[in-house]
């Protein structure tokens, strides 16, 4: 009798350890093509499933297998997690839920409760988990970082990282490395000072804080004309990559605040639109790229970077690979941050050019002025915060652009704590409307592959598979699949609402799903 | 930080889609509580009003509140909804219920900045209307056809844009250009670029060349990557795929002719005008 009960405590515990998801299986999530492990899919950022049961011959046959809705209204940014048949998603205004990812049957939802006035610039969203073990891990609009369990959605911990009367607030999707929960605040449009925060993920406890507006004493605040720093914006709300081997984490910035007017912030204002390589154990700084220093247009470097390895100019390399949303596709050694390439991936007049230290060749001429001055890309960019996608297959990067230049008004603000701080009001140059496109660009050499152009300007953004397609959403509404090598429409379908996040990809039972948000729901196809 | 225009949802602030709609004003009583705008601090809430306003209000309303895409000239001097302050104070903070105008989560003492703004705008010429109404009436049902394609009180087209309301939105001077230059200050369809509001693009002229070669002209009244939903000059709605037409052209013009003084002379176009300017919304 004591042999069964140990025989089967032994078999318990043995499915309870395969069910974690331990930091083994996030730093090989590419060995689990069935799973959608973290934000990006892999900690290389690439947004790429080696499934390949939907491809090129029979994307046309795509069918709906179930849709969940959010209840909820607002943009749906998630990107969902998917561990052996679940699917762990958030929604608007801080709901979470998990689903039967098979039926879209929900398990479990959680509503957190959120204090009456919270300050996000941009709506109430939220773009996902990080899971690590047994635990979601979810950074909220009231800038707390929390803790779920899996089976229940039970809030295991929370703590309170930021103030959100001062306008701190979260958005991002966490990213879990070994043991640590990994955040960016935002805020940037009101004043806030940024910061990259680790948390241990059995306890919560914070673990380090990397400021990203230095201060008194600390390297780059002489980047900061007066006491401009303490409201310097640098926020950082797309979620970071990781390379295990240097044990570097990869986290984008945002715009120094105010966003839109330099005036009373001279210098580079470091660390905003930076790429910040920072040691995963401690958080400090050990490179930093700056791609737009003393930004005036609202040109976060927020987008996602990829991390890969490939010969360059006749050797191998450890590269980082950011299309950036100041127009720009930028290639970095990411041993060391340095600068190798840049090209611009579209229509791009604030910059002539990058030098060969990666600095931009303004374009003086186009001073932000009290008239109106107009300028490409517009203050949403080239691209944005949707995810762009790297397939190993073509070689080739996806991503989503927009066509919009603006006409930008210098209004210069005074601070005021938990106000608006933007200093100056942009709008669509009213002679175009703005349009998009997906783009594929080579990334050995900067050049354009195909372009497949949407009608509006895009809020999703692209994944794209083994079985050589690429999924993506536009604005109004249409999922979409290309074929990856030529850019060429297979198929698509309208969801009737636009599409704010980008597709992932899973397998259950041996048949390949995708799934796209769209409107307040998920949507979930596969071949019939 | 933006991520997304986002921040045009802020902006969809239609002060005045809302003057527009109609809804009967309620007297409002503005606490002595509330902070106005006195005159010592006017110019620092202008200053703050102007910022407010450009940020959050001008993409429907325009950059200097002469009216945009979706919402009404602000410097009119019409006031659907109640010219005091405290009428305007409760336009921009509970919005206008069945209109597009929202409900707003200003401070209030932003709020007054915003109006310290509209007042500071310098009133518009008083543009002397001399015709008369009853003659403008005849031109726009008759002569000019201008009825052919704009509809008011439910009689009349539907290619152009209801003008039941149009003098509660529009000036004198817009009118007139309107008629004299219509492809002077071209309607873009929605400030939306992303689609926020998944709203359809009235009055983009937009011609489509069928796979035969034929061409079909209308207006655009929703259109995305795959698609158009076309309101034809002859008042017939036509859908089509883009993958079966040749093409589909923006033609940034206007489908509105072009009325020269050979076509309407001066005390015609007076006439229109003054039978314009009386198209409030009344019923």
């Amino acid at each position: 009798m004591r042999k069964i009960l140990f025989l089967v405590l032994l078999l318990t515990g043995s499915a309870e350890s395969q069910s974690q998801v331990t930091y083994e299986r996030l730093l090989h999530a590419d060995r689990e093509p069935q799973n959608w492990l973290t934000y990006s899919g892999r900690y290389s950022g690439w947004r790429y499933s080696t499934l390949n049961q939907i491809s090129t011959s029979n994307a046309s046959h795509l069918l709906i297998q179930w849709a969940f809705q959010v209840g909820d209204l607002g943009q749906f940014e998630t990107t969902p997690i998917v561990v052996d048949g679940v699917l762990y998603g958030t929604g608007q205004n801080d709901r979470a839920f998990a689903l039967d990812a098979r039926t879209g049957r929900a398990i479990w939802r959680y509503q957190r409760t959120l204090p009456e006035k919270l300050q996000p610039c941009c709506g109430m969203v939220n773009r996902g988990f990080a899971i690590l073990k047994d635990r979601l891990f979810m950074a909220t609009l009231d800038a707390h970082v929390i803790a779920l369990d899996t089976t229940t959605g039970n809030l295991v911990w929370d703590v309170i990282s930021a103030d959100h009367h001062k306008a701190y607030t979260f958005t991002v999707a966490p990213l879990a490395v070994k043991n640590e929960v990994i955040i960016g605040t935002s805020g940037g449009e009101y004043g806030v000072r940024g910061f990259i925060d680790a948390y241990d993920a059995t306890t919560g406890a914070r673990l380090w804080r990397f400021d990203t507006v230095p201060g008194p004493g600390q390297r780059g605040h002489e980047t900061w004309a007066g006491d401009s720093w303490k409201t310097g914006g640098a926020p950082a709300w797309i979620t970071g990559t990781y390379d295990p081997d240097l044990n570097l984490i990869y986290w984008p910035t945002g715009n120094p605040s105010p966003s839109n007017y330099g005036g009373g912030r001279g210098g580079d204002n470091l660390y905003s639109n930076c790429m910040l390589a920072l040691d995963a154990d401690t958080g400090k700084l050990r490179w930093y790229f700056q791609f737009t220093p003393h930004d005036v247009y609202d040109y976060d470097a927020t987008q996602v970077p990829i991390l890969l390895d490939a010969d360059w100019e006749g050797r191998p390399r450890k590269l980082l690979i950011q299309a950036n949303r100041n127009g720009f596709l930028y290639v970095l050694d990411r041993t060391d941050g340095k600068f190798l390439f840049a090209k611009p991936f579209g229509n791009v007049t604030w910059a002539r050019g990058i030098d060969r230290d990666g600095k931009p060749i303004l374009n003086t001429s186009l001073r932000v002025s009290p008239e109106g001055t107009r300028v490409c890309p517009g203050a949403l960019g080239l691209t944005n915060w949707f995810s762009p996608s790297y397939s190993p297959e073509t070689h080739l990067l996806y991503i989503a652009t927009s066509t919009e230049c603006d006409v930008f008004t210098s209004s210069p603000q005074t601070y005021r704590a938990g106000h608006d701080f933007l200093g100056s009001v942009y709008v669509p140059d009213p002679a175009e409307r703005p349009t998009g496109s997906l783009k594929a660009i080579d990334v050995r050499t900067g050049s354009e592959k195909w372009s497949f152009p949407y009608f509006s300007s895009p809020n999703g953004g692209a994944l794209s598979t083994a079985g050589d397609v690429v999924f993506a959403g536009d604005s109004d509404g249409n999922f979409i699949v290309l074929d990856a090598n030529t850019g060429r429409h297979l198929w698509h379908v309208q969801l009737g609402a636009a599409i704010y996040s980008t597709a992932i990809a899973f397998e259950v039972d041996g048949k390949q799903y995708v799934v796209i948000p769209a409107g307040s729901a998920l949507f979930a196809f596969a071949l019939p | 930080m933006f991520p997304k225009a986002t921040r045009l949802l802020a902006a969809a602030t239609l002060l005045s889609t809302a003057l527009l709609s109609g809804v009967p004003v309620q007297p409002t009583v503005v606490s002595a509580a509330e902070p106005q705008n006195s005159a010592e601090d006017k110019p620092a809430k202008v200053k703050e009003g102007t910022s407010l306003f450009r940020a959050n209000c001008s993409p429907c309303h325009g950059l200097s509140a002469r009216g945009g895409g979706r919402g009404p000239d602000l410097t009119s001097g019409h006031w659907t909804h109640g010219s005091t302050d405290a009428a305007i104070f409760r336009t921009i903070s509970q919005g206008i219920p069945g209109t597009e105008m929202p409900a707003n989560g200003f401070e209030n003492s932003e709020i007054w900045a915003i109006i310290a703004y509209l007042r500071s705008l310098a009133p518009p010429k008083r543009v002397v209307v001399s015709g008369d109404p009853l003659s403008g009436k005849k031109i726009f049902f008759g002569s000019a056809a201008c009825s052919n394609c704009h509809m008011v009180k439910g009689s009349g087209g539907l290619l152009g844009p209801d003008l039941s309301r149009v003098a509660a939105s529009r000036s004198v001077s817009y009118l007139i250009d309107s008629i004299r230059s219509p492809d002077k200050e071209l309607s873009t369809g929605m400030l939306d670029p992303n689609n926020h509001y998944g709203l359809p693009l009235v009055y983009d002229t937009v011609t489509v060349v069928t796979a035969s070669g034929k061409r079909i002209t209308g207006v655009a009244r929703n259109e995305d990557t795959f698609s158009i939903q076309l309101l034809t000059t002859d008042q017939n709605l036509q859908f089509f795929l883009k993958k079966d037409v040749k093409d589909v052209i923006h033609e940034r013009k206007s489908l509105m002719p072009r009325y020269s003084e050979d076509a309407l002379s001066a005390s015609q176009l007076q006439d229109l005008i003054a039978y314009l300017e009386t198209l409030r919304g009344e019923r």
